[in-house]
């Protein structure tokens, strides 16, 4: 059980080879330098399993469900399975008392070692009343946990920036767990999922170099959220040459061109989306026709309208940023095509939709 | 509504690249750079240096330059699939220790890309442990005869 990673992934049936194309690629997509594969194939392989105790608060088991799929049996999947898993509710076998004494066992055994994953943003109203296991709030949950753990990894949008129950009027005091816990490294993983691959590559740096992967000013790893969708777009060149779908079945839409005018929030958001894809790398939201929503940055669901393009703001406090990028001329275009669009929605449909009448 | 009405086009040609202002199907003039940085590690690897690797999806290169890249480097005597976990392809080029390393995934979907320098990638190698297996398995085989 405690043995060599490498071993226990043969048992499994994984190859040497797999073992180490695996490193290769991750090494690839985290932006690390070639030898670094060759370096984490070793270490990895030597590596033991880490404890893991994984706690669900406010949250819709979205994030669990990406990472579970993460195209099993994809040896993201494996590793994922590899690490010691001492504490899932989703997941676990034991309910009741059993689960919560695996709980304490887990953490008792290893203080001060285990990663603390949390999904789910933390109930601060009523002291924390609102979302509560086994009858003790998340709030006092965490507060007890914590302390124990060697960092924490927030995943989803909903523990790494409160998320949707954040959301205007956020009924339930919802905050961040970088709001509640101040004095350990915390690695936020946001998206709404979060792209599996992300949570396992950090998973890696975490096994193979011991420590936390380089973060930006949001605390998330560098090497997944280091460039905008927009950079990374390959309608990106569409963009550039003034090429904009105007309505979701235009010409411009059907030949692929930018999103931007649809209220794309590409430019602004920090992910992977446009390189990893989804779904094994089958596709992703742009690809597949409609415009990013930016769920893996703070506050996405109140951001003014997802078919509102990005130069005209419903919170202009919080998008000033956003007209600078974009620029002066383009916004200008922008909300001349929105006020066009209602109108050229009409016809070309038989009926506008809620999403044209927002506009 | 019948299905077939819906107006969904497929646009051939060109995909758009994923690197902002380069031109799909031009050469961006960063390819010759990378010739050079091949021929130095050879010259490293044969003064007794580690073996080296360029990872192409980190550079900023167009398809017509790995297509320009791969012309230049040629095919030589080895060409190598691996299959684990997807096919793996490892080519060695026209210049003896120069490999181009690709890796698909299982649906066929290029994941990585590299070229190796070096006198035997390290994939082709069979780990010690693995041969031990392999002995271990021959062995019961033998035993079966009697």
């Amino acid at each position: 059980m405690q043995g060599p990673l490498i071993d226990t992934l043969v048992r499994q049936g994984v190859s040497r080879r797999s073992f180490m194309k695996y490193c290769a690629t991750l090494a690839s997509l985290m932006a690390l330098p070639p030898a670094a594969g060759r370096a984490m194939a070793q270490a990895m392989a030597a590596a033991r399993r880490p404890s893991v105790i994984w706690l669900p608060f406010q949250e819709c088991t979205g994030c669990t469900e990406s990472i579970t799929r993460s195209h099993s049996p994809s040896l993201e999947g494996m590793i994922f399975d590899m690490v010691s898993l001492d504490y899932q509710e989703t997941l676990m076998a034991a309910a009741g008392h059993q689960a919560e004494e695996a709980l304490e066992k887990a953490i008792e055994d290893n203080k001060g070692q285990f990663l603390l994953i949390i999904d789910g943003s933390v109930a601060t109203g009523l002291d924390g009343a609102y979302s509560c296991i086994a009858g003790r709030t998340n709030l006092d949950l965490l507060k007890h946990v914590a302390p124990h753990a060697a960092a924490i990894v927030a995943v989803g949008s909903c523990a790494a920036f409160g998320g949707i129950p954040k959301a205007k009027p956020n009924p339930t005091g919802a905050v961040a767990v970088s709001d509640i816990i101040k004095d350990k490294p915390i690695v936020n993983v946001p998206g709404c999922p979060p792209i599996p691959v992300v949570m396992t590559g950090v998973l890696a740096h975490f096994l193979t170099f011991g420590s936390l992967p380089e973060l930006d000013r949001l605390g998330r790893p560098k090497a997944f959220y280091g460039e905008t969708i927009h950079d990374r777009c390959y309608r990106r060149p569409f963009y550039d040459q003034g090429k904009f779908a105007k309505t979701f079945d235009d010409e411009g839409a059907r030949k692929g061109w930018c999103l931007f005018e649809l209220g794309c929030k590409g430019p602004v958001t920090y992910n992977a989306c446009a390189t990893v894809k989804w779904n094994a790398g089958t596709s992703w939201p742009v690809e597949g026709g409609h415009g990013c929503l930016g769920c893996s940055e703070p506050d996405f669901w109140d951001g003014g309208g997802f078919y509102k393009a990005l130069s005209m703001p419903a919170d202009p406090l919080k998008m000033a940023a956003t007209a600078a990028v974009v620029g002066a001329a383009a916004g200008v275009a922008a909300s001349f095509a929105n006020r066009a669009k209602k109108g050229g929605a009409k016809a070309a449909h038989e009926t506008v939709t809620l999403a044209d009448l927002e506009k | 509504m019948p299905l077939d009405a819906i107006p969904i086009v497929a646009v051939h040609g060109d995909a758009p690249s994923a690197q902002a202002g380069l031109v799909p199907g031009a050469l961006s003039g960063n390819a010759p750079a990378l010739l050079r940085e091949i021929a130095e590690h050879l010259r490293r690897l044969l003064a007794g240096a580690e073996p080296a690797a360029i990872d192409l999806r980190a550079m900023p290169l167009t398809p017509a330059d790995l297509d320009w890249l791969r012309e230049r480097l040629g095919s030589g005597e080895v060409n190598a699939t691996l299959l684990a976990d997807g096919e793996s392809t490892i080519v060695e080029t026209a210049c003896p220790g120069v490999w181009w390393v690709t890796h698909r995934n299982d649906r066929d979907v290029v994941v990585a890309e590299f070229i190796e320098v070096t006198f035997l990638p390290e994939l082709l190698k069979a780990h010690p442990e693995d041969v031990q297996f392999g002995l271990e398995h021959l062995e019961l085989l033998i035993s079966d005869l009697s």
